[in-house]
């Protein structure tokens, strides 16, 4: 029964795992496979090029694209990491669970378009009748507080990103014992310093873990980006509206291809850099640990 | 304005005593800001949905009124027949999900080292950081006609004709959700084994019960909670993401997202705010029968 007792089960189930990863990377990895290809999808011929990197690179509303992409990222991180630890503690510390949990993992259960259409209609009339207050006050200074822009895409993507970002840190939370703090509080820390110099070292890898799951849910993410969005594409609009006027083209496939790179390359390091960081922990931990056991 | 609460709450500056116990106030509300932030912009707007749904189309936009146009509008036309046969399709999906996955999640939890456990379920992770268009959009290269799949069996001699019902049918359409949302049972199955600790397999081993009665009447019972929770997000999902039936669909493969994006395309925005409306109800009456079912709070055990 035991799997260790009949290796070649234990085989067969690794096998089993990795073609899974494999089966639902290989799009990707097909796609990957097309984009250098000189003569595009389908060819019975294949030579290499760099060609349809090059065109992308040349492409100014492309390079456009990637600047609002990026900067989105950047404010959505800001805000989304920051908020989620608040909201970590406060889980933390209040008794009644249940009702801050339902609200901040709820986003994950709600369907893309059902999320963005309801923002967009939300926003548009939340917009009109802050136009209205506006007309009735004599002034126009509410009218571009919901008017589609920047910002409504921003809070957009706060709510589809909070929820990852709170378990990702919750969870590294869950390994930091809160005696610790209690101990900082006693030795006359504030809650401030004992918070910054006490727990955050110790839960700065999920803080890290979550701005680059941000990041990256935010570089990929295509239907809140474009319901939400005021007059500016992002590289995810301007890739779907490429396929879907001119159908797959060369570039496209290289556009695809380089933000895979891009994002499994950032999580690549992520993975690699925290193993190795917690051996290297581990390792010093075994070492102060040798001297108090013998 | 967390950063500038924060910094009252640190007390960075030196309080006199009355001013403490007011940045002591305005501390609390800070850990609260998130939450205030989520019912402002996210389940206000949901729950306004049900209302807006209720008002009157004009050309470009809709006024305040009370009808029940749009309901009729979904009820009594191919809407309804669509949203049901998506229905049935996502509940395929989540089945074919289920079998694949939950097996990987078990065997991850019993076979591998603790150590190593969360990096190979990081493995999963990995096709879900690149984005879901492009994985979608990188199926149809895969399926098509002289796409990888069938050159592939026809190269091994396998099929003479190449199959054409992977692409643009409900069979695309279910593929796509399997290939989407696959990685997430294996998480949410991966949580919920927490429930069932290694030893159950021991037990089970010396009392001599055979594999398919341990996983009937020990494993599944006991991971019940997460598993639910994984299968609601993926038939939800199955449901809700337009992008699957608009890219891998053909004839007849519309879902409640597609549904709701064409209305919004159409200006017809409360026809769009009702659909999100019967979606949020549908979610909200799985999410409850689930809770009263399993408990749906001893998920978050692992988490607290």
């Amino acid at each position: 029964m035991d799997d260790y007792a009949n290796p070649w089960l234990h085989r067969l189930k690794w096998a089993y795992l990795l073609l899974v990863v494999l089966t639902l990377m290989a799009p990707v990895l097909y796609v990957m496979w097309i984009s250098f290809n000189a003569n595009g999808f389908g060819a019975n011929a294949y030579d290499f090029t760099w060609k349809w990197y090059g065109l992308i690179l040349s492409d100014a509303q492309l390079i456009g694209a990637l600047r609002w992409t990026l900067a989105l990222a950047l404010v959505v991180t800001a805000i989304t990491v920051p908020m989620a630890l608040v909201a970590a503690k406060h889980y933390k510390a209040t008794r009644n669970k249940l009702f801050p949990v339902f609200l901040l993992l709820a986003p994950l259960f709600v369907p893309p378009d059902i999320l963005g259409s309801a923002l967009l209609v939300s926003f548009k009339n939340a917009n009109l009748a802050f136009v209205w207050l506006g007309d009735r006050l004599g002034t126009e200074a509410f009218d571009a507080w919901f008017r589609l822009s920047f910002l409504t895409a921003v809070i957009g993507l706060v709510i589809y990103t909070m929820p990852y970002a709170f378990v990702v840190i919750l969870i590294t939370m869950g390994r930091y014992r809160a005696e610790q703090t209690e101990a900082a509080r006693a030795c006359g820390a504030n809650g401030w310093r004992a918070f910054r110099d006490i727990e955050f070292p110790q839960i700065r890898p999920g803080v890290l873990s979550a701005c680059a799951f941000t990041v990256i849910l935010v570089f990929n993410e295509y239907t809140r980006t474009s319901l939400l969005k005021g007059g500016f594409d992002t590289f995810t609009t301007v890739l779907i509206s490429q396929m879907l006027n001119t159908g797959m083209s060369g570039q496209s496939y290289a556009m695809s291809a380089m933000v895979s790179f891009v994002a499994i390359a950032v999580i690549g390091t992520i993975i690699l850099v925290t193993l190795i960081r917690s051996e290297a922990l581990a390792r010093e931990a075994r070492a102060k640990a040798e001297p108090v056991m013998s | 304005m967390t950063a500038a609460a924060s910094e009252t709450v640190g007390g960075t500056r030196p309080a006199a005593r009355p001013r403490a116990s007011a940045s002591e106030a305005l501390g609390r509300w800070a850990f609260r800001l998130p939450l205030i932030f989520m019912l402002v912009f996210f389940a206000l707007p949901m729950a306004m949905t049900v209302v807006f749904s209720l008002f009157e189309r004009t050309m470009f936009w809709m006024e305040p009124g009370f009808t029940l146009f749009s309901y009729e509008n979904f009820f009594f036309s191919a809407r309804l027949t669509n949203f049901l046969e998506s229905m049935k399709y996502s509940a395929i999906a989540v089945a074919i999900c289920f079998v694949l996955g939950f097996p990987i999640a078990v065997f991850v939890r019993r076979s591998v080292p603790q150590v190593a456990q969360h990096r190979v379920i990081l493995l999963f992770i990995l096709p879900f950081m690149v984005s879901e268009i492009i994985r979608v959009f990188a199926l149809r290269p895969v399926l098509q006609r002289n796409g990888l799949v069938n050159t592939t069996l026809q190269n091994l001699g396998i099929i003479d004709e190449p199959i054409t019902a992977l692409l643009y049918t409900h069979t695309g359409v279910v593929i796509g959700e399997v290939l989407s949302f696959l990685p997430f049972i294996v998480f949410s199955g991966f949580l919920a084994m927490e429930a069932v600790p290694k030893y159950i397999f021991e037990v089970c081993d010396d009392l001599g019960v055979g594999p398919w009665r341990r996983f009937v009447d020990v494993i599944l019972p006991l991971a019940a909670p997460g598993i639910f929770a994984g299968s609601v997000f993926i038939f939800v999902n199955g449901l809700g993401v337009a992008l699957l039936p608009n890219i891998l669909g053909g004839a007849g493969a519309v879902n409640a997202g597609l549904i709701a994006t064409q209305a919004i395309t159409a200006l017809d925005f409360p026809l769009a705010m009702a659909v999100s409306a019967i979606m949020m109800a549908t979610l909200m009456a799985l999410l409850w029968i689930g809770h009263r079912v399993f408990d749906l709070t001893r998920i978050l055990t692992p988490l607290s």
